[in-house]
């Protein structure tokens, strides 16, 4: 998989600017974060996947294909995207019809959808909910009906809108459980966050913007080593890396048990 | 009830109408004049029911089977008219879009609604509107329409349109949902501002390190039950991962120092305590 961003720009009707020249690019299927601050253009970034914008300037090639070579309807069966608010894809009246709407859409034979549906909606923890009314859902169920609905097209990309918001341990770990599924699968997942803990845990690469540009790109590891620069984008490491920065380490600690390991081996040194 | 009590909840049950499962479950406790109490637990513990039964939307809106009673600064919720209550006690929603009219054309007539329901002065409630769009900082919005803000900027209008009221005990339930973590501080200033200057404040938030930074006390909830109310040192020693909370990474880390033998004192609850004990762990 490779999803190529060449100096995107893109002007709403409105006249605001909201990307200013955006270039990077994605190679494999490592899950990629997107953070920075509301507004600052995460996204507008990814709604230009797969064309449910389109560039100002620039251009967004997926294996080589610009975007706007192929219609949106086309292209949403390679790259799936996961609207922030669920309320705004979620439209029929039981989890079951939501799960089958897409693939049935796109032709997808019904053999195949009956055999995908299960396995997502146990990994959904819908799988006692197949027949509730989307409205009698909880907001996590419902965020989860939403994910699940896009799985259901497996499409070679997927990409989460803020998929944490308000979420619990066991949201977060459910999700974490669909990340790596994904990756196991060949499947590449673009997330956008605010948590940075969910961030730090799940996405080897990180990509913070700030007003539209690409504040850093890099390594997990890396950007959260720079809680100066990361500011601007009102970014701000995970609690545990900050303390790691805090006590004088170079390299930020991603969990609790690899901070205190290390913390053991100084401690041997010194002994 | 002691003159320092302003909310007591007294063996409260209740049952959804057409639900088996109790969502509250005997609850019983009490919260002070000017605490800052924050209630956590997994996602249907519970927690919005008990918003929803401290400010009388249960039994008044929700209707069902309710046991035992909470009573706000001496009367009882039941049987007092929501409107006598919205200047005492006030709920900001976990849905902000739960919160807003949808009758109103404009972010200023939406602060204002509360008022005019009640039928303030049209002075009154200008003066009132201007005041909370400063403390919320909407100022620049007042002239919108409220369905085209932002999530955070519906979020900062509900939690005005609650202030608006004067209540003063202010119930927040995962009010910050919708915000980035600066827009999300931000907002939760302002609820610590709100509570410096005397107001009550009962907040269910998912943030354990804030949790544990801010709350006087913590209250947790799991399966419709009280589980443990008292200060979150006390609270982050205890164990509380099994009940699908998560402990605040400071407490984990002092927690995990401790199981190495590098730490020996009380639960650490900010960056600053955290740093200064791994620091004096690698000192010797
Ligand atoms: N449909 C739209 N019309 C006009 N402006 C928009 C629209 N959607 C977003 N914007 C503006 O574009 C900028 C970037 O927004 P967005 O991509 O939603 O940021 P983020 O996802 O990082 O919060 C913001 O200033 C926002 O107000
Ligand atoms: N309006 C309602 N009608 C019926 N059941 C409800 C309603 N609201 C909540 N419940 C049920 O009550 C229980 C507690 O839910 P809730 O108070 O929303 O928990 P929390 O806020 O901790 O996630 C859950 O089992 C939930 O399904
Ligand atoms: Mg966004
Ligand atoms: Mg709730």
């Amino acid at each position: 998989m490779r999803i190529e961003i060449r100096d995107l720009r893109h002007t709403y009707p409105t006249g605001e600017e909201a990307l200013k020249g955006v270039s990077f690019t994605i190679e494999g299927v490592t899950p990629v974060a997107v953070v920075g601050q509301n507004g600052s253009g995460k996204t507008t970034l990814v709604k230009h996947f797969n064309r449910i914008l389109s560039p100002t300037s620039g251009a967004v090639l997926i294996d080589g294909v610009e975007t706007t070579k192929q219609s949106t309807a086309k292209w949403s069966k390679r790259v799936g995207y996961v609207f922030q608010n669920p309320d705004d894809q979620l439209f029929l009246n039981s989890v079951r019809k939501e799960f089958e709407f897409g693939p049935e859409r796109v032709g997808v034979p019904a053999a195949d959808i009956q055999k995908r549906l299960p396995e997502i909606a146990e990994l959904c923890g819908l799988g006692d909910k197949l027949d509730s009314h989307t409205f009698d859902l909880t907001a996590t169920q419902k965020k989860f009906c939403a994910i699940g609905s896009v799985m259901m097209m497996d499409p070679d990309v997927i990409i989460f809108d803020e998929p944490t918001c308000g979420q619990d341990v066991e949201g977060s770990r459910r999700l974490s459980e669909i990340i790596g599924h994904l990756e196991k699968r060949g499947k590449l997942c673009v997330t956008i966050s605010h948590d940075m803990k969910f961030v730090a845990a799940n996405f080897p690469r990180v990509v913070a913007l700030c007003h539209g540009r690409v504040l850093i790109d890099g390594d997990s590891r890396e950007v959260f080593a720079k809680p100066e620069l990361l500011k601007k984008s009102f970014v701000s490491p995970p609690p545990i890396s900050r303390v790691s920065l805090g006590m004088g380490f170079e390299k930020p600690a991603f969990s609790v048990d690899e901070l205190v390991e290390t913390m053991k081996a100084r401690r041997r040194k010194m002994a | 009830m002691s003159v320092d009590t302003v909310i007591e909840v007294k063996n409260l049950s209740f049952r959804y109408a057409g639900e088996r499962k109790q969502a509250l479950k005997d609850l019983s406790f009490t919260v002070g004049r000017g605490e800052f109490l924050c209630i956590i637990g997994p996602n249907g513990a519970g927690k919005s029911s008990l918003c929803n039964a401290l400010v009388g939307l249960i039994p008044s809106y929700f209707s069902g089977a309710k046991k035992g009673g909470v009573s706000v600064l001496g009367q009882d919720t039941e049987g007092t008219s929501v409107a006598n209550l919205a200047s005492k006690i006030g709920l900001v929603f976990q849905n902000p879009f739960n919160q807003i009219s949808y009758t109103t054309s404009t972010v200023e007539e939406e602060l204002a609604y509360g008022l005019c329901n009640i039928g303030a002065p049209r002075d009154e409630m200008r003066r009132r509107v201007k005041e909370i769009a400063e403390t919320i900082r909407v100022g620049g919005l007042l002239r919108k329409n409220p369905l085209e803000l932002s999530g955070g900027q519906i979020q900062r209008v509900a939690i005005g349109s609650t202030l608006i009221m004067r209540p003063s005990i202010l119930v927040l339930d995962e009010c910050t949902t919708q915000l980035d973590p600066l827009g999300s501080e931000e907002v939760f200033d302002i609820v610590k501002r709100l509570n410096k200057d005397g107001i009550t404040v009962v907040m269910v938030d998912h943030d354990m390190e804030r949790v544990a930074r801010c709350a006087d006390r913590v209250l947790v909830m799991n399966d419709g039950q009280l589980l443990a109310i008292d200060t979150p040192r006390a609270i982050f020693n205890g164990i509380f991962q099994s009940h699908g909370v998560d402990m605040p990474e400071y407490a984990r880390f002092g927690a995990a120092m401790s199981g190495a033998g590098m730490y020996g004192g009380p639960a650490l609850l900010t960056e600053r305590e955290a740093i200064n004990a791994g620091k004096a762990a690698i000192a010797v």
